[in-house]
């Protein structure tokens, strides 16, 4: 099966699911959170506020305080001031009722070396009022099979669907997944990827934690972007990448163009050639638009490759705000990374 | 107060705890670290001390009381001991890798894990006690005229002192590694004063002081003593629960979950 093509479906499958803010509700609200460990500080001043069913992505570099943001979110730190409220209460006082419908898989968590997958999630459904049949969360996971397997005879992809099953069988309204696919070879991420799909499928609010932009890209509906303690941009994957420099069209022309056919599309902001190429970047979605305006005085494209602003480019230059300022010549870096 | 008694006591807490005792029970299956050590060390135990007291004449130092009579309340302390130093093996590897965190997300607290574990923990040191006393009795004749309340007040306060050792362990150490080395060094040191080499009636007075009043070598003497229907020495049993409140509360001062 075409990886690429499975990328490229749930991306169209989020953008038909475009929602209606007015329907929304928020699950998870932070307010001006702090957090210190000791004299560092973590978390400085960051308010997010997070829709119910929404895949919400926290992004930023190692250490920059996302695993931080998410652990107070779950009750398992104390913030040093700040508000959290969680579906009206508060994962701090009110952290037994919280703990009910709230699904955590914490970043490096094991499970003893020789219990066996089937038994752990019989265990963890016991602990809660209303959980799912395990059996068949193994099944959704695709990983019945190793039901009678001990943790330590797992594979490192059949760990985290572990993880995520144990944090899914409580049968939670919100799932926070830290760092699910670091470490997983690219078939397993992409089936964990399918598996998260599934579960906003069903109705479950992920907050996922993640230093992967491709991972963010393919799966959130909005993304926080942590850097050093703070937030430094809120906004869905297309609009943070579209700030880091708009998209790209790159094609060849059957025969030469004069610039100004190119310059007179909407959004065209530069046009620049190499051999037969001819390269446009600008804002907003130009590919139709410029065949039409060739297609206008008869001029056929071939080659076409589209792309957009990539997150990675956002990344780049929301994290080291002085040095690539300006620049937009990193548009075209995104590829669908294995 | 209702609510938190609810929580302890209500139908769901009750199914938590069973699921968390299967869990913990199939699991020291699986890793005897306390079921092996705790139930085969003096069951073995029992057999050489049995065989040396067929061969040697009664009155150990002076006291009375042959081999097997005197050993049986140190392999009884053996047994606790051995259970004890399995704790924190099991307790520190599930904190080290992040099994207590991952409970602790849940509605169930990892003290709960804990609790079903020394449960565990207390059945399998009854099932040494009753091994060794009709082991002792019936293969080799230990006349043991049991003192019901005090044989029982004293096994309790035995098993609360050495178990709460087991968690200063826990709490004080980072690692398996680390539990895994002191637990084996401490292991040593009860033995020789719960008197597994050499009894206190044996040796002179510094040291059969020094043996008596030690953690394990108290549980011994107040064991003994109401093993043969007598009541046991006060200080014993002060020194008993005077041990178990330190051990308890350094315990859960230095306890982390994570």
């Amino acid at each position: 099966m075409n990886r690429d093509n499975r990328v490229r479906t749930t991306r169209s499958g989020r953008a038909n699911s475009a929602r209606d803010a007015e329907d929304q509700r928020p699950v998870v609200t932070v307010k001006s959170l702090v957090k210190r460990y000791g004299r560092r500080e973590a978390v400085n001043d960051v308010s997010l506020c997070i829709q119910e069913g929404e895949i919400f992505g926290i992004i930023g570099p190692n250490g920059a305080g996302k695993t931080t943001t998410v652990e107070c979110i779950s009750g398992l730190r104390t913030p040093d001031s700040g508000n959290i409220d969680v579906c009206g209460l508060s994962p701090q006082h009110d952290r037994d009722r919280i703990s009910e419908f709230v699904g955590v898989q914490l970043q490096e968590s094991a499970l003893p070396p020789r219990l066996r997958v089937g038994e752990a999630l019989q265990l963890f459904a016991s602990f809660y009022s209303h959980p799912l049949d395990p059996h068949e969360v193994l099944d959704s996971l695709g990983i019945k099979h190793i039901e009678r397997v001990p943790f330590k005879n797992l594979s490192g992809g059949q760990k985290q669907r572990v993880s995520i099953a144990l944090a899914l069988v409580g049968n939670p309204k919100i799932a926070i997944l830290d760092e699910l696919t670091t470490g997983l070879d690219p078939e397993a991420r992409r089936e964990t990827w399918a598996l998260i799909e599934r579960m906003r499928g069903r109705g479950v609010t992920v907050i996922l934690v993640t230093h992967f932009m491709d991972e963010a890209e393919t799966l959130c509906d909005r993304v926080a972007l942590i850097d050093k303690a703070r937030l430094r941009a809120l906004d869905t994957p297309e609009a943070l990448a579209a700030r880091a420099g708009g998209s790209r069209v790159r094609f060849v022309p059957s025969r030469p163009v004069d610039d100004s056919i190119l310059y007179a599309v909407d959004g065209v902001q530069e046009v620049e050639r190499k051999n037969r190429y001819v390269t446009v970047t600008g804002t907003g979605d130009m590919a139709a638009s410029l065949i039409d305006a060739l297609a206008a005085v008869g001029v056929h494209v071939s080659e076409l490759e589209a792309r957009h602003g990539s997150l990675d480019d956002a990344f780049i230059r929301l994290t080291h705000d002085k040095a690539s300022t300006g620049s937009t010549g990193s548009t075209g870096s995104k590829k669908v990374k294995a | 107060m209702k609510a938190s008694l609810q929580g302890v006591f209500g139908h769901r807490s009750r199914v938590q705890l069973a699921a968390l005792l299967k869990v913990q029970a199939k699991l020291s299956l699986r890793e005897p670290y306390a079921l092996g050590p705790g139930i085969g060390i003096p069951a073995v135990l029992l057999f050489v001390f049995g065989f040396i007291s067929k061969y040697t004449t009664g009155n150990v130092g002076g006291s009375g009381l042959t081999v097997i009579d005197l050993w049986i309340p140190t392999l009884m302390v053996i047994s606790f001991i051995a259970i004890a130093i399995s704790l924190p093996n099991t307790l520190v590897r599930d904190r080290e890798i992040g099994w207590l965190r991952r409970l602790s997300t849940t509605p169930v607290h990892p003290s709960r894990l804990l609790g079903a574990q020394l449960i565990l923990d207390f059945v399998l040191a009854a099932v040494a006690i009753v091994i060794l006393i009709v082991g002792g009795m019936v293969i080799f004749g230990a006349p043991l005229t049991v003192g019901i309340p005090f044989f029982i007040l004293s096994l309790v306060l035995a098993i609360a002192e050495i178990f709460s050792l087991g968690l200063v362990v826990a709490a004080l150490v980072p690692t398996q590694t680390v539990a895994s080395a002191v637990g084996g060094v401490l292991f040593f040191a009860l033995l020789f004063l719960s008197g597994l080499w050499v009894q206190p009636v044996q040796v002179g007075a510094p040291l059969r002081d020094i043996m008596w009043y030690s953690p394990s070598g108290a549980a011994v003497r107040a064991i003994l003593y109401s093993a043969f229907n007598r009541t046991p020495p006060m200080t014993s049993l002060l020194a008993l629960v005077g041990y178990t409140l330190v051990f308890a509360f350094v315990a859960v001062r230095y306890f982390r979950w994570e």
